[in-house]
């Protein structure tokens, strides 16, 4: 019976150029549904213990939901593996049109283990798998070889998944650039991929994917439709993309300047959605099946980095390669995203990683090299670091490219509490003082500091109610509580595999409806709150079984002991003491112990298994 | 005059979405795949332009021309060139002279199927969030004035 799924994974052994075709369990459908619930799952049961991220048996698994390349609107696909910047899970999300063609090609996931001898990249069509060498594309860029693989390939239709240089060179920060301007950028997935000497994989199909109940499910789509044409938040993505949420974020006090020392920006309007109007956007443009089209496609035509195209510099990437850099000219700050994107770096780490080494060559622990000015405000600084990291130059290329916590950890001299990190992965750029609930979400984010997680700021300083009350900011008691369910929500509908950005229009009872349609079960309400509980505490036990403890879910030092210098929430700090109340009550709200492992009890209640009972055996 | 339907293509609209080709994948077959629905969209320059193609339903049809069966032939409510697919051979000449590719192949017939305008409700243009695909209707003079 069609139930959204293509029931089939693709094993791909690169060590042995081999790949077959698996079928899905049905009850891993059933337990886990898709996306990061099936990635939570198969990484704690395919990746063994302690293994190297870096190393052949670490898998690197694309996975799309049963929701994933159907009419649903704003359905995206992700990446799970061992992350090489935190040694823990990953899960990295991309929309554009490469999730969709995994399913179209006919397979819910493609889980590739191994190390190819010699560089290859992947060619998936119609349940066809070809290993092609990619000796000549190797040393080049992610949108060239993206080109020279659908090139060679003859296959302008093709999608491919390509990394740059980065990957190649294992830099922990190094992304999967998913065409176009769509990344699996956090945590270091591209190095996992290089670690392979898998230059690219492109794919493209022609298989149908069915629901079970095809009126009931375009009845669905309709109404999630509507809730997203009804939402003044996508009506805002759609005019501006993430770009709006500069000047927001740095009037309310959460935008991060000068490696988070302060939390807003003076000349935010420049980098935000009033300077990439007049600078950058042209049109519009949309992922895969989503009418929002948030991408404000543009180039940049004037200045001394003219001429090239860029989609809206998100407000990640303006917050952390623009205000936390203190770069101030929008052009110059596409273009350090656009060599991100061409090397392969993820811009929210890339930034983290700047930001940290122009506050260490401003304190004398680090020397400009000749001719380089490595301080704030520095465009040409910035650009010698990316470069630096992506290609590994010199020693201060190899030191920056591992992060800033590997970079800390050597240099000493307290660099440790300007190293704006979490579990080795670098913090995003909604800066937390002020927002306890936020700092909150990022120390116990399964993929290390994370915005995604659990978007605690919306509650503490935007405005949205929680259960019908306001929720005062600086309240500690019930931050744990809120965020818990947000987690799991997240969580849950992350197996869809649903975007952020479409779930601000569409209901949960929409995507459950969506759901019990496509596969044709039956979804009871509160169904990805249970489900995301489940996943979360999954990804739990993979990090705990991986060396993670309790005492490696903390702020940095800066953010526990120095105090928001200027502007609106000047004197903010998260203090140690408020940092141990607040996770000492989320472990408790999660049921799991002081230390923070889950309790017998609650992996008994959500149906987690152990390492020795296994959803399928590869064979 | 006969009545016409056509879909105009706004290519400055459009946002390469693919939300046109999954309704018309999904009536066709009753699934999804951009890539067997009848219209195509070439994204180009990174995805800074997106062009829209949809069937033509042109006055010197190609497709009809060469079709050896007489399957291809215009329907007068919509004026939508449609394939006859009892009198269809599946020999693949439409498909082969079409200067635009619009013609698709059905995977377990091998008859040819192209675009018929949903008979006269195109749900592309329906399912468009843009604009980019417009639907112009010409209707007939009323033939007693």
């Amino acid at each position: 019976m069609a139930d959204g799924y293509m029931n089939r994974f693709l094993f791909v052994d690169l060590t042995r150029l081999e790949a077959r075709s698996v079928p899905v369990p049905e009850r891993l459908k059933k337990d886990f549904v898709g996306g990061k619930g099936f990635g939570a799952r198969l990484l704690f049961e395919l990746c063994p213990k302690g293994a190297d991220p870096l190393g052949p048996e670490n898998p690197l698994m694309f996975m799309t939901g049963p929701l994933t390349s159907t009419a649903a609107p704003a359905m995206r696909a992700c990446l799970v593996t061992k992350s090489p910047a935190t040694g823990l899970f990953l899960d990295s999300y991309f929309g554009g049109r490469f999730g969709p063609e995994i399913k179209y090609a006919g397979f819910d996931g493609l889980i590739i283990t191994g190390r190819a001898e010699k560089p290859v990249y992947l060619w998936i069509s119609d349940l066809k798998t070809e290993f092609r060498s990619a000796e000549k594309i190797q040393g080049t860029d992610s949108l060239e070889a993206n080109r020279l693989i659908k090139a060679d390939l003859d296959e302008p239709e093709a999608c491919a998944a390509t990394i740059g240089q980065a990957g190649e060179n294992k830099v922990a920060t190094a992304l999967i650039n998913c065409e176009y301007n769509r990344q699996a950028g956090r945590g270091g997935a591209g190095a996992v991929m290089g670690s392979k000497n898998l230059k690219g994989v492109a794919i493209k199909g022609s298989q149908l994917v069915r629901t079970a109940d095809p009126k009931r499910f375009k009845n669905a789509c309709k109404d999630a439709l509507r809730e997203i044409r009804e939402s003044e938040a996508c009506a805002e993505l759609t005019e501006f993309g993430t770009s709006a949420a500069v000047s927001f974020s740095s009037e309310i006090g959460t935008f991060p300047y000068r490696n988070f020392r302060s939390q807003s920006y003076g000349k935010a309007d420049k980098i935000g959605a009033q300077g990439q109007s007049k600078h950058l956007f042209l049109g519009k443009s949309a992922c895969f099946g989503c009418p929002i089209r948030c991408s404000q496609s543009g180039a940049v035509r004037t200045g001394k980095h003219a001429h090239f195209v860029t989609d809206t510099v998100e407000y990640e990437t303006a917050a952390m390669l623009g205000s936390n850099t203190d770069i101030s000219d929008i052009r110059s700050v596409a273009y350090l995203n656009r060599l991100c994107d061409l090397y392969g770096l993820d811009t929210i780490s890339a930034g983290g990683v700047i930001a940290f080494a122009f506050e260490a060559a401003e304190k004398g622990i680090i020397d400009s090299p000749e001719g380089v000015d490595l301080k704030f405000g520095s465009s040409s600084g910035a650009e010698f670091i990316i470069e630096s990291m992506a290609f590994r130059k010199g020693p201060l290329g190899d030191l920056l490219a591992d992060g800033v916590e590997k970079a800390c950890r050597k240099l000493g001299q307290n660099t440790e509490e300007f190293a704006i990190q979490i579990k080795g992965l670098e913090c995003p750029g909604f800066a937390p003082r002020g927002t306890p609930g936020m700092g909150l979400a990022y120390m116990t984010a399964d993929r290390g500091a994370c915005h995604q997680r659990g978007f605690m700021v919306g509650y503490e300083l935007g405005g949205q109610p929680y259960q019908g009350q306001q929720v005062d900011a600086d309240t500690l008691t019930g931050k744990a509580r809120i965020l818990k369910e947000r987690q799991d929500y997240l969580a849950g509908s992350d197996a869809l595999v649903k975007c952020d950005f479409g779930a601000m229009g569409v209901s949960p009872e929409t995507y459950s409806r969506l759901l019990s349609a496509a596969a044709g079960r039956n979804i009871p309400d509160h169904f990805f709150d249970s489900l995301g509980e489940r996943i979360w505490n999954q990804t739990r036990m993979f990090n705990l079984r991986e060396g993670m403890t309790f005492k490696d879910e903390r702020l940095p030092g800066r953010i526990i002991k120095e105090t928001v210098p200027d502007g609106p929430l000047q004197g903010k700090i998260i203090t140690e003491q408020d940092m141990l109340f607040l996770r000492e009550d989320y472990y408790r709200v999660r049921g799991w112990d002081v230390e923070g492992r889950p309790t017998p009890e609650t992996l008994e209640r959500l149906g987690i298994e152990d390492g020795n009972t296994r959803y399928f055996t590869t064979g | 005059m006969q009545s016409r339907i056509y879909i105009k293509t706004n290519f400055d609209l459009c946002t390469g979405c693919s939300l046109c080709q999954l309704a018309c994948s999904e009536r066709l077959f009753g699934g999804y795949n951009p890539h067997l629905s009848v219209l195509r969209i070439d994204h180009r320059v990174e995805n800074l332009y997106h062009f829209p193609t949809v069937c033509n339903q042109c006055a010197n049809p190609y497709c009809a021309n060469v079709c050896p069966a007489g399957a291809v032939a215009r329907n007068q409510e919509t004026g939508a060139m449609v394939v006859d697919s009892d009198k269809c051979v599946a020999c693949g000449l439409c498909g082969r002279y079409c200067p635009i590719d619009m013609i698709r192949t059905d995977p377990e017939t091998g008859k040819s199927i192209k675009c018929d305008l949903c008979l006269g409700d195109p749900q592309c243009a329906a399912a468009c969030p843009t604009g980019a695909l417009e639907v112009i209707r010409i209707n007939p003079e009323p033939s007693d004035v």
